[in-house]
């Protein structure tokens, strides 16, 4: 089955074309890393597979389903990481996680909350509220819920931004275990060093146009 | 995904999010203390008139402040982008709905129940033997206000002007709830037998089943867009 098919996907905001006619298709098991200018509509083509915009023209499927028709079925199976951390800030790094994998009809256990925050590096703040967090730590802290979460979709908005050395291996050490279940990441970022470190496949949006790229020419400096 | 699993998070975490902050209940109760000192230095002169108004006083405090407490409810998920991962998560839209009404009613239930007995002291009221009636209507039309008001908190928190259109939206809506509040707290308020305004205690369950149904249904398509 096919993690994300995309056809002849469009987007518009009234006369303003974002981007128009794309159509790729993303296995699972791959991480497929998307490059392009600001206002490229990398973000919004990341918020439409996301569920959280709707196409103007085009549709696409998640692991089968159809994205809009069915977009409930959908949000079961993916997690957005996103630059708004989604954390309340009056609650704890223990209660945000608590909260958001209840949403999800989970509700893993003191132990296993533990581990996914030990795992992200922020194991000792886990009492602290999320007002006290840095935008690394909130960072990082969403990644503790893709830990216990488990999506088979992982979608990620810049992932790399606002996180230290240790906080980009620690990243693409949790997409390569994504990948490693037979899970599928779709990341935007303008981050190539860092993406190419861990991206299978990716492709730059420009002029409202997708260029895909292979392994080999990610990192191909002419081709950006 | 279970539905009251998903109700009882959402008031649990407004709830914990209140008690740290304090920031909705206390600005409710500032509001409405000034409202009952206003109206309370209107009517000294006159104790009979203030009688007779009171049950229509203590609806205009209580609707307010309840205002204030709803339009509160959202802008607090709009931290961190929160809506969004509300409107993303697979959890049912109605189940997160019913979890932001059962915790508005709680906060709007909790502030009137600590400034009734300042309208009683105000106003020289003798509410013994209706404390009873008086927390039914208070629960019944708070329900009402917190449904439809929750709803319109979720409709306006992405406009601008949220603060000034979530009265303008809601008001009208719930003029039926507060003439029947009214009626029904006027009639406990005076000491008439229950039979006498009973049927505006039927209004308000009416009322609290349609708006909340309704609001419930529609909640989905308000979030997703």
């Amino acid at each position: 089955m096919i993690a994300i098919q995309v056809s002849n996907l469009s987007k518009a905001y009234g006369f303003y074309r974002i981007f128009e006619d794309l159509s790729f298709d993303i296995h699972p098991g791959e991480c497929f890393a998307l490059f392009g200018p600001n206002g490229a509509g990398k973000t919004t083509l990341l918020r439409i597979l996301a569920t959280l915009q709707a196409p103007s023209q085009g549709h696409f499927t998640i692991f089968g389903q159809d994205g809009v028709a069915q977009k409930d079925t959908v949000r079961e199976i993916i997690m957005l990481i996103a630059h708004g951390s989604h954390l309340y800030d009056e609650l704890s790094a223990t209660e945000n996680l608590q909260f958001a994998l209840g949403l999800r009809g989970q509700t893993p256990s003191p132990p296993q909350i533990k581990r996914a925050l030990d795992r992200t590096g922020i194991g000792a703040f886990a009492d602290l509220k999320i007002r006290q967090f840095s935008a690394g730590m909130k960072k990082r802290l969403d990644f503790a819920k893709t830990i216990l979460a488990q999506p088979q979709l992982l979608l990620l908005d810049e992932p790399y931004n606002a996180l230290d050395h240790d906080g980009v291996a620690i990243t693409n050490q949790l997409i390569q275990e994504t990948l490693d279940r037979a899970g599928t990441v779709f990341m935007t970022t303008h981050d190539r060093d860092k993406a190419t470190q861990i991206a299978t496949r990716g492709g730059i949006l420009k002029g409202g146009h997708l260029q895909l790229l292979s392994s080999e020419q990610l990192t191909t400096d002419a081709i950006f | 995904m279970p539905f009251f699993k998903t109700i009882r998070w959402v008031v649990w975490k407004d709830l914990i999010s209140e008690w740290r902050t304090r920031e909705t209940m206390s600005s409710m109760l500032f509001f409405a203390l000034i409202v009952i000192l206003v109206f309370s230095f209107s009517f000294s002169m006159d104790q009979d008139a203030a009688r007779q108004l009171i049950a229509g006083i203590i609806w205009v405090a209580f609707t307010f402040t309840g205002i204030i407490g709803l339009g509160k409810s959202f802008t607090s998920e709009l931290q961190n982008d929160c809506l969004e991962s509300l409107q993303m998560c697979p959890a049912p839209k109605g189940a997160i709905y019913l979890g932001k009404v059962a915790a508005n009613f709680l906060f709007m239930l909790s502030v009137e129940i600590l400034l009734f007995p300042l309208f009683v002291l105000f106003f020289n009221l003798d509410v013994i033997e209706a404390v009873g009636t008086l927390l039914i209507i208070f629960s019944l039309a708070t329900l009402g206000l917190a449904a439809v008001g929750t709803l319109f908190s979720a409709l306006t928190v992405q406009i601008r002007a949220r603060e000034v259109m979530l009265p303008v939206l809601l008001l009208p809506l719930a003029i039926p709830v507060m003439i029947a509040a009214v009626e029904a707290t006027r009639g406990a308020l005076s000491g008439d037998p229950f039979s006498f305004y009973s049927q505006w205690i039927q209004l308000l369950i009416i009322f609290d089943i349609i708006f909340t149904v309704v609001s419930f249904w529609l909640f989905e398509f308000i979030l997703d867009s």
